[in-house]
């Protein structure tokens, strides 16, 4: 364990240039067996570096979250190989992964999945939880955190007392409390209004530039997916089109 | 990180308090039941011990019998020579008192009273440590002479005289009457329903003269000297009395001898056992009470899916899911243990104050409890917890 985080931390150390932070090697995946198998993942070769801030799109059931799943090795391929910050994913227990997760990985979802009957700040403290600093430390970052959602002044709003906006702008800071390396995001707009969405979609973007959050989004919305520079869309399970803008 | 989990158990158990008190009732019953009844258990073998001292520790209860062979129907009863025998030939002895007794009847002006009749000597108070509440002893003169006197027992006093003072009065005893020369004070009842001050005392020869018409001695009691052994005082008895009453080499005694501190003993294991049975029962339904804690923690990991795939995704290991989970349920058995203790004890005071039994609350079983209950928390917690933690973070992140 120690081994394969140092290697990573090692990787994040060096300048980064010749490896990519993420790099999926034909990883496949596959569910159920004989007539009901199914390939959520056919394949799938790409690579992102550091910073970058990347939409993925595609049809309903192209394998879009099954992508982010793996990403954020909450997941390993059937077959194919990930490596994230060098490490090969596919060879990481569980016990390993999600000290990846805790250390590199942010996730933001369709659904907040913030705690109920907890305090915003509480919900943001909870990842640091699990790294085991002190409350003082997790209070001081959580703070910090909220201040950069723009919901300083929700600190002691328990999620059912925020709107959707304001839950996932709590989401957000908690992805971004630990200073992850990634932020996962799968359909973050998908439960908002357009102007919620917009607002949000500037927060991620604000993130990108100004904090070089590397940024992965899965959107169905080409509007959302225009604040991201590079578009990944998905078709059956396969890549059908990459491209970056200028 | 052990006190932080900690932390969010107690802030999940107060989020939720319809539900920490449901899951910890069965804990609570279990606990409650399992004081209640070892601190009743406890203060019924003390009142009984407390009786039996009462009567005398050391003492000794001699009776002709009748079990053995050929003359089967006739027992044939003691005499004062017998006592006399006693008193000289057997070493350790404090004290002998012959007595006799029956039911019968007193009458004072128009009031009639059915009672016990006990003729005795002066021993007699000093075998069974009865204590003068007003008046005197038997005289030696009254006891030699067969004098018709008495000495009186609280409740007699009570239906003949009210609160008059008896002594000096003059009562009828079947036939006999008599002038109350002392009064005891009362012992009250014992466990067992009897009414120890209900009963009247004249010199053993007055009733063997007046009231029964014969000379025999029922019983009599034999108190150990301080620091005598009482198996060498039952030995002496026995030599002495088979001898006496002429028993073959081999033919069973055809007398009685029992000794009361061996018949307490006896009592108190039987108490001890009850108590520990009954105990156990009441430590079944502990274990139930753990089912129960089983049951709503497998709900709850159900419904807590979500925010089980929630902690795991953003950082969690399956031990910190395990740790939480395990952690709610030993508080959930602690707390339900600790409240079943205090609310236990509180029943306790109540039914013994109600009852007559003394509160005797013991440590071992309050200690007993606590650590069984948080104990049982862990062992039926463990299984939810473990379900817990190895839920697939994907599909609970899913779960509706
Ligand atoms: N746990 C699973 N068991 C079986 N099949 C699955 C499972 N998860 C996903 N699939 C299948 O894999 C394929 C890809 O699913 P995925 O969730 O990645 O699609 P998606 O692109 O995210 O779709 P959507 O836009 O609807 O969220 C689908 O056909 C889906 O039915
Ligand atoms: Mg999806």
């Amino acid at each position: 364990m120690n081994m394969q985080t140092g290697t990573a931390a090692n990787m994040r150390n060096a300048t980064g240039t010749q490896a990519p932070l993420i790099a999926f090697d034909r990883v496949m995946k596959v569910y159920g067996h004989g007539d009901a198998e199914v390939r959520a993942l056919d394949g799938v070769s790409f690579e992102i570096n550091r910073g970058e801030f990347v939409a993925i799109m595609g049809a309903s059931g192209s394998g879009k979250s099954t992508t982010l799943n793996i990403l954020g090795c909450l997941d390993v391929p059937s077959a194919g190989s990930y490596r994230f910050m060098g490490a090969a994913v596919e060879t990481l227990d569980r016990a390993q992964r999600a000290m990846l997760r805790q250390r590199y990985l942010g996730f933001v979802f369709q659904g907040f999945n913030l705690l109920k009957r907890t305090t915003a700040l509480e919900n943001v403290e909870l990842p640091m939880i699990y790294m085991g600093l002190s409350a003082r430390e997790r209070r001081k970052r959580a703070r910090e955190a909220l201040a950069k959602v723009g919901l300083a002044d929700r600190e002691n709003h328990s999620s059912s007392e925020l709107s959707g906006g304001q839950q996932q702008r709590v989401a957000i800071a908690r992805a971004l409390v630990t200073n992850p390396a990634v932020i996962l995001a799968d359909e973050p707009t998908g439960n908002l209004d357009s102007q919620r969405s917009h607002e949000i979609m500037r927060l991620f973007s604000d993130l990108n530039q100004r904090l070089k959050i590397t940024i992965l989004l899965v959107t169905h919305e080409e509007d959302i997916a225009a604040y991201a520079p590079r578009h990944m869309r998905f078709k059956d399970g396969r890549i059908a089109s990459d491209e970056t803008r200028a | 990180m052990y006190w932080t989990i900690i932390q969010l158990s107690l802030r999940e158990l107060r989020a939720n308090k319809m539900r920490t008190i449901l899951t910890a009732l069965g804990i609570i019953i279990g606990v409650m039941a399992v004081i209640i009844l070892v601190t009743l258990g406890n203060g019924f073998t003390a009142q009984i011990t407390k009786e039996f001292e009462g009567i005398g520790q050391n003492l000794i209860f001699v009776s002709p019998d009748s079990n053995n062979g050929p003359n089967r129907a006739r027992v044939v009863p003691f005499d004062m020579r017998d006592v006399d025998a006693i008193r000289r030939g057997v070493p350790g002895i404090e004290f002998v008192a012959p007595s006799n007794g029956s039911g019968g009847r007193v009458v004072y002006g128009n009031v009639n009273h059915d009672t016990v009749v006990i003729g005795s000597t002066n021993e007699y108070f000093k075998v069974r440590l009865w204590v003068f509440e007003m008046g005197r002893e038997f005289t030696e003169g009254e006891l030699a002479a067969g004098k018709p006197v008495c000495i009186i027992g609280k409740t007699v006093r009570d239906t003949l005289f009210g609160a008059q003072n008896p002594l000096g009065l003059k009562i009828r005893v079947e036939n006999v009457s008599c002038e109350v020369i002392g009064l005891l004070a009362p012992k009250g009842q014992t466990t067992f329903g009897n009414d120890e001050d209900d009963r009247i005392l004249m010199p053993l020869r007055t009733y063997q003269r007046r009231i029964v018409g014969n000379s025999d001695v029922a019983t009599i009691q034999v108190a150990v000297a301080n620091g005598q052994d009482a198996q060498a005082v039952i030995d002496g008895l026995r030599s002495l009395l088979r001898q006496r009453r002429s028993v073959p080499e081999g033919e069973p005694d055809n007398f009685s001898i029992d000794q009361v501190s061996a018949f307490l003993g006896e009592v108190q294991n039987v108490l001890g056992i009850m108590t520990m049975f009954v105990g156990a029962i009441a430590f079944v339904s502990l274990i139930v009470g753990g089912i129960g804690i089983m049951n709503i923690m497998l709900v709850s990991v159900t419904e807590r899916t979500r925010e089980i795939g929630i902690r795991l995704a953003i950082g969690a290991q399956q031990k910190d899911v395990l740790w939480q989970f395990l952690i709610e349920a030993m508080i959930l058995g602690l707390l339900g243990g600790i409240a079943g203790i205090v609310i236990g004890l509180g029943l306790s005071v109540l039914i013994t104050g109600l009852m007559g039994v003394p509160f005797i609350p013991s440590i071992g079983i309050i200690v007993f409890a606590a650590v069984f209950s948080a104990l049982f928390g862990i062992v039926f917690g463990f299984f939810p917890a473990l379900r817990a933690s190895r839920l697939n973070p994907i599909e609970a992140l899913r779960y509706e």
